[in-house]
């Protein structure tokens, strides 16, 4: 049975297992979320603004705003704790929400809006994209 | 009375989550968890309406409300828009 990448321990922490390889690939991950969220000409800053009120012209400022900061709040905890051994709930919530916006901002951005559109991307992609949901499938597992 | 009305009369708003082909099921019903608190099972039957029916209503009430659970849920990477109910 391969060994857990994220195990909740008794204490209510949840340590991280990720070797170098893995710590490297989060940390790419994060850098994209917050590189896309401070600059509007990022392939997935897009994908980060989606309409809140679709049959609305404008959505509110103020709650675009929220998300904003939040999705960057989010993505700063992430990078400050990528060296962490252990994460508290909240550092481990942040980062279960950066690699959730990482993985849903690469299928818009690459046109995935579909199993079968899934299935026959590039392998390269497919593989960045399974290695995310596996991350997420494990931190998930945690809460 | 007649605001009295207005208010028994309005409809109600929807937050909506959307199907997708990446999302793992089990990140939308932690997600569904920690933002609304419900219970494991309505939390599992949300997420497979989502995935069998390509949405599903997760909250109904006042706008504001609506709109900060969306932006909640867009903050936590699921696709969730709000929209008054017809």
């Amino acid at each position: 049975m391969p060994a857990k990448l994220f195990m909740r321990r008794r204490d209510g922490r949840i340590e991280v297992r990720l070797n170098d390889a893995g710590r490297g690939v989060i940390r790419e991950v994060f850098a994209h979320v917050l590189a896309a969220e401070r600059d509007p000409t990022h392939e997935w800053h897009l994908s980060l603004n989606a309409p809140i009120n679709p049959s609305s012209d404008d959505d509110d400022p103020l709650s675009s705003l929220a998300r904003q900061n939040e999705i960057a709040s989010n993505a700063e905890l992430s990078v400050m704790t990528l060296n962490e051994q252990y994460l508290n709930d909240a550092e481990a919530w942040a980062w279960l929400s950066t690699l959730q916006v990482a993985l849903r901002s690469t299928a818009v951005v690459n046109g995935i809006l579909s199993d079968e559109k899934l299935e026959s991307c590039a392998p390269e992609l497919l593989d960045d994209i399974r290695t995310m949901q596996q991350f997420l499938f494990e931190l998930a597992a945690c809460f | 009375m007649v605001s009295e009305v207005s208010v028994i009369t309005e409809r109600p708003w929807n937050v909506i989550v959307w199907n997708d082909p990446v999302t793992p099921m089990t990140v939308v019903v932690v997600v569904f968890k920690r933002i609304f608190g419900y219970s494991n099972n309505k939390c599992t039957h949300l997420m497979l309406t989502v995935h069998h029916e390509g949405r599903a209503i997760v909250w109904s009430g006042q706008r504001e409300r609506a709109e900060s659970y969306c932006v909640k849920l867009q903050v936590a990477g699921l696709q969730a828009t709000v929209e008054q109910e017809t």
